[in-house]
């Protein structure tokens, strides 16, 4: 799909481009000619617009193992977690004010727990172990009698660690606690079946699986217990949980990209591990290498690397023209090792040279060559110009 | 306010470190290990004169680029004009973003380690290799 010749993409899981499927379904809902109506309006244009609401909120629906009714449009992930999170600690502050998640979250729920940490809410931070994975048990423990809210991410956007969001889950409903799930980078790309999940909370976006930027969902389980407190007001649009006009072009291009990932997710799930595969046999044989986050237990879309003796800013510019991240993308500025790999225990240095593959359902078979060799090159050239360390 | 991170000639430099390597022994060295930062330099010279920079560096772009932009202005020259290199300038004129001095001072500081051993050398009568 990518025609450009002078960037090789293997960044796809910062963002993917729109199946040009969608932009079909998109397109037609911008201009005068098409139904541009405020779906909040009662009259014809109104309603026309309100039924690719509908239908797109069937379709991601459909893709979740939810009813159109748990779904709540949002503007994306960040504000889907930041709805969960600050929304569902608000709404049962009067009953306890404990908090839990993990170091290793994307910063759009880290920061909103940092956030809320310093409004009165007590926040534990639970470690993963060394494959980035957490225990149950580790999460039952930390629950107390005051823990009211419970936040792990499903694939961790540096590593592809999946966590089993089913016993963690679990532990949550037995204790009845809320258990919010970031699901930014599984949406579409895994299977989510939220009927048979313990699963309260989840938080998704349309542009991690070819669907347009600047829309996503937050599912809310109807259940008990289970509601957010609105961060912004005004308009009564989606029951007042969020209210403002609704997006109907980049919200039906969501549901069209959620029909495409429903019917494709098995071809799209063997590509990327053929991809992974290919991937790291070209370069696991280098001297000093780690490979960061359980094989066994992560996203076949992202492969995640750390080599010793290699500076990791100068090996991302080494590598140019090939796209890849040093960590996820929103953090990409800071000159701070990332903490999701710190806290997998590797050493500031090590988390410093990580470089994140992440291959999509564009990605071809030349392209992973082609980073193969550029990575070896890169690495070769830069550890050529490195003194040797004294003590 | 750019999005781009590196000016053309730090990427010039970074891409074509035509000083970089074959350096059988280092002259100076500085480094802040925590920091991921070491630099290594060495020289030849012809009397007062240096004819021949290298250096290694183990960083970000911006202190490979301006380890390179050293040897580069100071090969050919005297001695005497090491003292004269400093971070503050070199970081103007290519430009390295603020935060990044720290690397920068310590390629700084090899330089003024250069220096001073090449000034000693010189008035004993040895070469420094």
């Amino acid at each position: 799909m990518n025609t450009r010749s002078d960037i090789v993409y293997l960044d796809y899981a910062a963002t993917t481009p729109v199946d040009p499927r969608v932009v079909d379904v998109m397109t037609p809902l911008f201009g005068v000619d098409g139904d541009f109506g405020n779906p909040s309006s009662g009259h014809l244009s109104g309603r026309r617009s309100m039924q690719h609401v509908e239908r797109a909120g069937g379709q991601l629906s459909e893709l979740l193992g939810c009813t159109a009714a748990e779904l709540v449009w949002t503007s994306g992930a960040t504000e889907s977690d930041n709805l969960a999170i600050v929304g569902a600690a608000r709404y049962r502050a009067d009953r306890g004010r404990h908090l839990v998640t993990m170091p290793t979250e994307h910063k759009a729920v880290s920061d909103v727990f940092q956030v809320l940490a310093k409004q009165g809410f007590e926040v534990t931070w639970l470690r993963p172990d060394e494959d980035g994975v957490l225990d149950p048990a580790e999460l039952a423990a930390a629950i107390r009698p005051d823990t009211q809210l419970v936040s792990i991410m499903h694939v961790n956007n540096e590593t592809g660690v999946i966590q089993d969001i089913e016993a963690l889950g679990s532990v949550c409903r037995e204790r009845d606690v809320l258990f919010h799930v970031d699901a930014a980078q599984s949406v579409g790309k895994l299977p989510i079946d939220l009927s048979a999940l313990p699963v309260d909370l989840l938080s998704a976006t349309a542009h991690k699986f070819y669907g347009p930027k600047g829309v996503g969902a937050l599912y809310i389980a109807n259940r008990p217990g289970c509601h957010v407190e609105p961060l912004i007001h005004g308009g009564g649009q989606q029951g007042g949980r969020r209210p403002g006009t609704l997006a109907v072009p980049l919200i039906a291009g969501f549901g069209e990209a959620a029909r495409i990932a429903r019917a494709e997710m098995q071809d799209d799930y063997a590509h990327l591990e053929s991809l992974r595969t290919r991937l790291w046999s070209g370069i696991g044989d280098l001297e000093g290498i780690l490979r960061n986050g359980a094989e066994s237990r992560s996203f076949p879309g992202i492969l995640n690397v750390s080599i010793e003796d290699v500076e990791g800013e100068s090996l991302l510019l080494a590598l140019e023209p090939l796209c890849v991240a040093t960590g996820s993308a929103c953090n990409s500025k800071s000159q701070a090792p990332s903490p999701v790999l710190r806290a997998l225990g590797r050493s500031d240095l090590q988390a410093q040279s990580a470089i994140r593959f992440s291959c999509g359902r564009p990605t071809t078979s030349a392209e992973v060559d082609f980073a193969v060799a550029r990575y070896r090159e890169a690495v070769g050239r830069l550890r050529g110009m490195a003194p040797s360390r004294v003590a | 306010m750019t999005t781009e991170p590196y000016s053309e000639r730090v990427r010039l430099l970074f891409a074509r470190p035509d000083h970089a390597g074959d350096l059988e022994k280092s002259d100076a060295r500085a480094q802040i290990e925590e920091q991921g930062v070491r630099v290594a330099l060495a020289a030849e010279c012809d009397g007062d004169d240096i004819t021949r920079l290298r250096f290694l560096a183990w960083g970000c772009p911006h202190l490979l680029a301006a380890a390179e932009a050293f040897c580069r202005e100071f090969e050919g020259g005297p001695v005497r004009a090491l003292h004269t290199f400093s971070a503050a300038e070199i970081m103007q004129t290519l430009p390295v973003p603020r935060e990044k001095l720290g690397r920068i001072l310590v390629l700084e500081d090899a330089v003024r380690s250069l220096g001073q051993r090449l000034s000693a050398g010189s008035k004993t009568g040895k070469d420094t290799d």
